[in-house]
């Protein structure tokens, strides 16, 4: 195996050992960060018991988790079952394998690059993720042998494909303007072209709202209404697995939302940092720090928009995904098409 | 002996054990695992080449298309066709048509299959007790004419010379990108290209109506 | 040393396991399955071809078998449905009305 090989394997084990760490913790603190934001929205303050400011709390929720009993419902198809969260889980963790996290940092004389997987189709590969993620939700909600968990893998998964489109055709719209499926092109266009946010707003928010209906969230979290049905899908599961179905659910807001900085925000670009001719490890430093920066915002508002805004309904969600959304995500191609070919991109 | 022609071995010889006996599960693990490990530790370098990557893709797609049409539980197969259709995708890419690898994997395995699986949910179809595949006389004709056909597949690739699999970088440039595909799509094959979006209509609107529970 | 032939094979393969699905089963969601097991393999044909020829023609008809794909896998499942809800079966023996 010729060196060059072996440092590449290396980096790439490096990588993807640093993006489960990080993305693991993330999620466990997503869920401190969600009570505590719940709470102050809710005029209260949340857990701050455990460690200083509640900051040992997920560790306490992870040994709660570890210890309760797994129940298996008893006519459930055990395989399906148990490969149900499985399926939910790796979309989730995979699809941030594309997302550029920063520019090439320059370690030991090689330009490395933040980003695990630099395919030339990324935008597909993360479109493809989502649309296997929808499996584990149908089948959590077939082989739980149980009519609630029925309906809500039944529901879920004709919300998720639907809003599927309509993000897809959001993503067609900053494709063209990249020109390219590529990631790394994306965020280099809106370094030199101002970001996509702002000459690409319907599209922004198409793709915000198919994010909030990808992800199961409220306000589009029927299929897991804990008032309606029981728990929807995950009403059969207990322990471990449960946790499982958790942490996809945070795991797919902090990838959404890193695609959202990506695809609109420019990803790490700082605006104004070229200017300031710093070194270039510290300036890759800084706009690693700037995406972080930006995809905790968008955290933010995925809670803030969680526990301020009511439920829909689920005829009133599959109207808002075929007949509102569609029209204007299609309108904006148009839009963005009529932009590109009058040159003033 | 090469990596993979062992680790086929190994794995059927597994689940001949575990059909043999199915009272004592970890016997075959026990056989199965370190003959594995022992494998993959004195032929490492054969995960190195394409060959061996190619062959277990193939393994697998094989696999699962037989357990697609033998497995008596419809949800199970869908699981296993989904399987299939990645392992296609798979070939895809080894073949340089990158588009159409991601294309399969949206498209198809993501939204042609849950169809499947809503149809199979709606229904509550639950596995087929008793599956025994067709009925009466038109079981051994079925299986005669599937050996048939492959052999008649066979005998036409007879001819073929060795052609190498060119991996040329010169006329590899672009080839199966969107770009490339979206020029052919909209010069040499537009008039298809819109035709097929007709039908597409056609087909939406036939699927609302044929499902439809009255017709008023 | 990897050839084209190998694909050809494999298509050939599961072209053949998809046939024998179709004529055997008797679900009808299992027979749609085998038929898209068949376009899959055909589809697999024609980029192995495409790639030996260096077009990519072949591509463009594999797209097309796909989006012909989708529209009969939709179509397809609509009339079980509507099947299912006048006959309460899936058993494709079941629906023989027009039997002679």
């Amino acid at each position: 195996m010729n060196p060059l090989t072996a440092r590449l394997l290396l980096e790439a084990t490096i990588k993807i050992a640093l993006l489960f760490f990080v993305n693991l913790t993330a999620v466990a603190y997503m869920t401190l960060v969600e009570r505590r934001v719940c709470a102050w929205i809710q005029d209260r303050s949340g857990p701050n018991r455990v460690g200083p400011f509640g900051l040992l709390q997920p560790l306490a929720d992870g040994i709660k988790f570890i210890f309760k009993e797994a129940i298996t419902p008893p006519q459930a198809h055990k395989a399906l079952y148990l490969l149900a969260p499985v399926i939910i889980f790796v979309p989730a963790m995979a699809a941030f394998s594309v997302i550029p996290i920063g520019p090439p940092l320059m370690i030991l004389g090689r330009a490395v690059p933040l980003q695990i997987a630099d395919v030339d189709s990324g935008l597909l590969v993360i479109l493809g993720l989502s649309s296997l993620g929808v499996y584990g939700i149908a089948l959590a909600g077939w082989s739980s042998n149980n009519k609630y968990s029925l309906m809500g893998g039944l529901r879920s998964s004709a919300q998720l494909i639907s809003y599927e489109l309509a993000m897809g055709f959001a993503v067609v719209g900053v494709l063209m303007s990249a020109g390219s499926l590529r990631l790394n092109d994306v965020v280099e266009r809106q370094m030199q072209h101002g970001w996509n946010i702002l000459w690409q707003f319907p599209g922004f928010l198409v793709f915000l709202t198919a994010a909030f209906a990808e992800t199961n969230r409220l306000p589009f979290d029927l299929p897991e209404a804990e008032s309606e049905l029981v728990a929807g899908y995950h009403t059969e599961y207990s322990g471990m697995r449960f946790s499982m179905f958790y942490m996809a659910e945070y795991l797919n807001m902090i990838t959404a939302s890193a695609l959202v900085t990506t695809l609109y925000f420019g990803g790490y670009h700082v605006p104004g940092l070229a200017a300031l001719d710093l070194n270039p490890t510290l300036a890759a430093l800084i706009q690693v720090g700037a995406f972080l920066a930006k995809v905790a915002f968008f955290l933010f508002v995925y809670v803030w928009v969680r526990w301020t805004l009511p439920r829909f309904r689920y005829d009133q969600l599959m109207n808002l995904g075929w007949k509102v959304l569609l029209p204007i995500a299609v309108a904006h191609v148009l839009w963005v098409a009529f932009i590109i070919l009058m040159g003033w991109a | 002996m090469t990596l993979l022609s062992g680790l086929v071995i190994v794995v059927m010889a597994v689940a001949l054990l575990r059909a043999l006996m199915p009272s004592r599960p970890i016997l075959s693990a026990v056989a199965g695992g370190p003959a594995a490990i022992v494998l993959l530790a004195l032929y490492w370098r054969d995960l190195l080449g394409m060959d061996f990557w190619a062959g277990a893709v193939g393994f697998v797609a094989i696999l699962s298309a037989l357990l697609v049409v033998l497995h008596p539980n419809p949800m199970v197969s869908v699981l296993f066709l989904i399987l299939n259709l990645l392992c296609v995708a798979l070939f895809y890419i080894m073949l340089h048509a990158h588009l159409l690898a991601a294309l399969q994997v949206i498209v198809y395995a993501g939204a042609i299959m849950v169809l499947f699986v809503f149809v199979i949910m709606l229904l509550n179809l639950k596995s087929e007790e008793g599956l025994r595949l067709g009925r009466g006389r038109q079981r051994w004709p079925a299986h005669l004419l599937g050996v048939g056909f492959a052999g008649i597949l066979f005998w036409v690739l007879r001819h073929r010379t060795d052609q190498a699999f060119a991996d040329s970088p010169r006329w590899l440039e672009g080839f199966g990108t969107a770009r490339d595909m979206g020029t052919l799509l909209f010069t040499d094959f537009v008039f298809a290209t819109e035709i097929a979006s007709v039908l597409l209509v056609a087909a939406m609107v036939g699927a609302v109506i044929l499902a439809k529970r009255r017709l008023d | 040393m990897m050839r084209v032939d190998y694909f050809l094979v494999m298509a050939a393969l599961l072209f053949s396991i998809g046939c024998v699905g179709v004529l055997v089963r008797r679900n009808i969601i299992v027979v749609l399955m085998s038929i898209e097991l068949m376009l899959n393999a055909v589809n697999l044909t024609f980029v192995a071809f495409s790639h030996e020829l260096r077009s990519m023609t072949g591509h463009v008809f594999a797209l097309f078998v796909i989006t012909v794909a989708a529209c009969e896998a939709a179509v397809g499942l609509a009339i079980v449905l509507a099947l299912f809800r006048r006959r309460q079966t899936t058993d494709v023996d079941d629906v023989s009305l027009l039997r002679w």
